[in-house]
């Protein structure tokens, strides 16, 4: 035992901090930073009662608060469109959830890979699409009505009901994928135990299966309609052209005519804020207390129920909503793009390539779209990265004040977009580093409103992966930073890149951060896209969308061959 | 921190007062022990006993709330002083229950994973490799690709991988509970034997009986996060010192009776039943209470036909039932009372209702500590 006491005498070397503690109190520093920061501007901007022009703020008060009963006209707006949004939303994201997971339709599989469209052609795309399907006397649908001897128009799309359909059709995505969890996630056995007791299928239905879906759909419900509450592009390409505002495009309209009213504007997104961080409280709750009742981590397939020739007209609701959602837009797109002046009954001559010469001659759109692409790529691998630690550092690491982390991280949840540039442009207007008005801004925003996407994306490909693989390499004597590199990260790399992808095509579509924080030398391409609606034809307009759907497209294509070809070479 | 077996003398483990606890609930509480160099000590119990908690706590991957542990002389942790080394300075190696085999790797790599570390590489790290994938005979599998293998293969490569950089110690975590039934017999073996030519200390945690009887010089019983009883195999069979060793440990039938003082004494114990039945048994050191429990193992009851000529403890019984199980057959018995299990292997014969005589040698009775 003299050798071993010769060895106690040299004192352990253990450092201070170690390197996992000092890159958590990094991390939490500077998602803090980006994070909150924009928030306390918001916040001050909103209890800013002095002159306009000085800042920071010569007196505060609550009288931007109090002028918001003037804007009544325009919160009753936007509760209209946001209910009717969602109830239509929740209907569509019923019916489609309960007959893909529990009837016998056909094709089942395919089209439940179908409702993912909508997800991909996005609300402005749609409602670009749908204003040139539905204006009052140019909509293609209004001119067949006319043609078929209607008067007047069928419908108008920049009505509000017009506005609420629109966003409703692409949430409805969201609805099918929260709902269809919810009734995957139910075990049938609860159902055949009301059935073997003698209940006839439709008393089984109203007593046993809607009380067991009902706290999901309830969360769900919740969800959506935070979302259409800070919804914004469909509200700005139908509504605002008919002077009808609702809360996000008013502060947008605040903040960008002349004089701006910021403190106006701050004002109206605090209350959004507030509102939609009860939302996302309550959704919290709601979904935290169900996932012990119906999930029972036992194996099981929910049951699918016999409906016989009602299948088939079942399928054809499910092929309707994603015609109307996904390939009615898009034909609607590329039929307007190659017109002249599009007319639902084009003549020969009025069909023209020029839109996408033009777009694509355009220097605005040319720089708009390298800008937006570098950025896309640039935000989507930093994004990566940063998430990448965050999320394992959340799940992984037994650090005290991880649980802190992750509540900052998930914090832009709460705050629409638009909301959060308006905090953000703020902030960096008076930050001592000129960084305002340049990419940037751009890129610390797309960092910190995707970071919810990020960490979720990668925490639940961590949280499969089994602890055990990282823990042997510690017991083999690696430090951190060797197992990141050398187990952790090549075993989550299908998922890493998953979440590149997400990001860079959230990035490369982002318009509610990027509409307010880009400057004349750093313009991306969904602001073009919506100037070029609102100054120029509509025609080159939806060449200008078909082109940046087209070229992310293309990326993810690039990007899906380029690591199917890594995971080759890795085999 | 690459000490090589046997150079130093030193590889040995000291748990001291060692406590774990998971928020407020205590996992372990207050467990000394030792591992002397060389010795495979066993740490065995039922599920949520603290044993696993316990290794990982000597590991490094989880963090105790008080006592200390030293590995080699060198304390790893210790709650008074504030030292607690991340596991990967602790230079020691582990089988994980669940292999972790890294799947994106070959097999040399993951064998040569320790040894990359610690900044080994060309020839002397690929003899190594193949050294140890020799070991476990798995030397033509060098350059296939970890997810290509068997659960049986995938543990052979983990036992490599662990001693390829040839760890002072190696700690083993249930590392066969994975395996079938005739697969884990044929490990148990060749772990022990690979353990003796190695000659490293080892620490293994499992809650399979068998496996602990056959693989340990010791074993360390655990309950509840406290050591109910430690010592060699033979010891831990033959004289548990609780009931719930003695019930763990195989199965024993516990007899409690009034203690007869007239034939007690500092070696020797003897319990009246209801009806006057004197079972005799031996003290083991033990200091009997006014009814103290006996353990009588079911292999060590006799079960025949006709009166047996030796002294000791010998009754008339009736048998009630038996039931076949293959290589042996368990005779349920009525006796003084109750009802006693005995498992022989030529007990075929025994019909319910048959009377029989029931026999025990006298040191084959435990005397248990009381709870």
């Amino acid at each position: 035992m003299t050798v071993a006491a010769g060895l106690d005498a040299a004192p352990p070397r253990q450092p201070l901090v170690s390197l996992q503690a000092a890159t958590m109190a990094i991390l939490i520093v500077v998602v803090a930073a980006v994070v909150l920061y924009p928030i306390y501007y918001l916040v001050q901007a909103s209890l800013d009662v002095g002159p306009a022009d000085v800042r920071p703020p010569a007196a505060y008060g609550f009288g931007n608060f109090a002028k918001l009963p003037d804007y009544a006209t325009i919160i009753w707006n936007t509760l209209a469109v946001a209910v009717a949004a969602t109830a239509m939303a929740l209907v569509f994201g019923f019916l489609t959830a309960w007959i893909l997971t529990r009837t016998n339709v056909p094709f089942q599989r395919t089209l439940e890979q179908l409702m993912a469209v909508p997800y991909y052609v996005t609300p402005l795309l749609g409602a670009l699409a749908w204003s040139f399907l539905g204006a009052p006397e140019s909509g293609f649908l209004n001119q067949l009505w006319r043609h078929f001897g209607g008067e007047g128009y069928l419908f108008d799309i920049t009505s509000p009901m017009g506005i609420a359909w629109v966003m409703a059709l692409f949430e409805g995505s969201v609805a099918f994928v929260m709902i269809g969890a919810v009734m995957k996630s139910m075990d049938p056995s609860l159902e055949e135990a009301s059935q073997v007791v003698g209940a006839s299928r439709w008393r089984t239905m109203l007593r046993i299966t809607l009380p067991l879906v009902a706290p999901g759909v309830l969360g769900a419900a919740i969800f959506v309609f935070a979302e259409m509450l800070s919804s914004f592009s469909a509200a700005l390409v139908l509504g605002t052209p008919a002077r009808f505002y609702v809360i996000t495009t008013a502060i947008y309209q605040l903040v960008s005519q002349y004089p701006p009213r910021m403190p106006l504007a701050a004002a109206l997104g605090v209350s959004l804020f507030a509102v939609m961080f009860l939302m996302m409280f309550l959704y919290r709750r709601i979904t935290a207390r169900r996932s012990y009742v119906t999930i029972s981590g036992k194996a099981f397939r929910p049951r699918v129920m016999d409906v016989g020739w009602l299948r088939w007209v079942l399928f054809g609701v499910c092929v309707a909503y994603v015609i109307l959602s996904g390939v009615l837009p898009i034909a609607t797109l590329v039929f307007t793009s190659v017109q002249k002046l599009a007319v639902a009954f084009p003549r020969w001559e009025n069909f023209t390539t020029e839109n996408f010469r033009q777009a694509l001659s355009l220097n605005a759109v040319r720089s708009a779209m390298t800008n937006s692409l570098m950025l896309g790529l640039v935000t989507a691998t930093l994004g990566v990265a940063l998430t990448g630690l965050i999320a394992w550092i959340i799940q992984r690491s037994r650090l005290p004040g991880r649980g802190v982390l992750e509540y900052i991280v998930m914090f832009p949840q709460a705050v629409p977009r638009l909301v959060f540039a308006f905090g953000m442009m703020w902030a960096w207007l008076v930050f001592p580093v000129p960084i305002y008005g340049t990419y940037w801004v751009l890129l610390i925003a797309y960092l910190t409103v995707f970071l919810p996407l990020g960490v979720r994306t990668i925490s639940g490909v961590i949280m499969q992966l089994d602890k055990s693989l990282d823990e042997c390499g510690q017991v083999c004597g690696a430090t951190w930073a060797y197992r990141l590199s050398s187990i952790t990260v090549p075993l989550l790399k299908p998922g890493l890149l998953a979440a590149w992808l997400l990001i860079f095509v959230a990035s490369v579509r982002e318009l509610g951060a990027s509409i307010l924080l880009q400057g004349p030398n750093s313009k991306v391409l969904t602001p073009t896209i919506v100037e070029a609606w609102f100054s120029t034809s509509s025609e080159l307009t939806a060449a200008m969308a078909l082109i940046q759907t087209v070229v992310i497209g293309l990326a993810m294509i690039v990007f899906a061959e380029l690591t199917r070809r890594a995971g080759r070479q890795g085999a | 921190m690459n000490a090589m077996r046997g150079d130093t003398g030193t590889a040995a483990i000291a748990v001291d007062n060692l406590s774990i606890h998971y928020g407020a609930v205590p996992a372990v509480t207050a467990v000394s022990f030792a591992v002397e160099q060389g010795e495979q000590l066993t740490l065995l119990g039922p599920s949520g006993c603290g044993k696993t908690s316990t290794l990982r706590a000597v590991a490094g991957l989880e963090r105790p709330s008080g006592g200390a542990i030293r590995i080699g002389g060198r304390t790893m942790y210790d709650g008074q002083r504030g030292i607690n080394l991340p596991a990967e300075q602790r230079g020691l190696s582990m089988v994980f229950q669940s292999y972790a085999i890294w799947p994106h790797m070959t097999v040399f790599d993951n064998v040569a994973y320790g040894l990359r570390v610690r900044n080994e590489s060309g020839a002397a790290l690929k003899q190594k490799v193949h050294h140890a994938l020799d070991l476990v005979k798995m030397g033509p599998f060098a350059e296939r690709n970890a997810s290509q293998l068997s659960g049986g293969q995938q543990q052979r490569v983990a036992l490599a991988r662990a001693c390829a950089f040839s760890p002072a110690v190696l700690l083993f975590d249930e590392p066969l509970s994975n395996l079938d039934a005739k697969l884990r017999a044929e490990m148990r073996i060749e772990l022990r034997e690979l353990q003796r030519r190695l000659k490293v200390t080892s620490l293994y945690v499992t809650h399979d009986l068998e496996e602990a009887l056959a693989m340990s010089d010791r074993i360390v019983v655990m309950r509840a996060g406290a050591i109910e009883q430690s010592g060699t195999p033979g010891d831990i069979y033959n004289y548990p010192r609780t009931a719930f060793v003695a019930d763990f440990v195989g199965s024993a039938n516990l007899v409690t009776g009034r203690l007869v003082p007239a034939l007690t004494d500092a070696a020797r114990v003897a319990i009246a039943m209801e009806g006057g039945t004197i079972l005799r048994g031996v003290a083991h050191g033990r200091t009997p209470g006014p009814e103290p429990t006996l353990s009588l193992r079911t292999v060590h009851l006799r079960l025949a036909a006709d009166k047996p000529s030796l002294p000791g403890n010998a009754w008339p019984v009736t048998v009630e039932r038996a039931v076949f199980l293959g290589d042996m057959t368990q005779v349920h018995v009525r006796w003084a009372g109750r009802e006693l299990v005995v498992r022989q292997t030529e007990a075929a014969s025994f019909a319910p209702g048959q009377p029989a005589w029931l026999s025990i040698a006298p040191e084959h009775c435990v005397l248990l500590e009381g709870d």
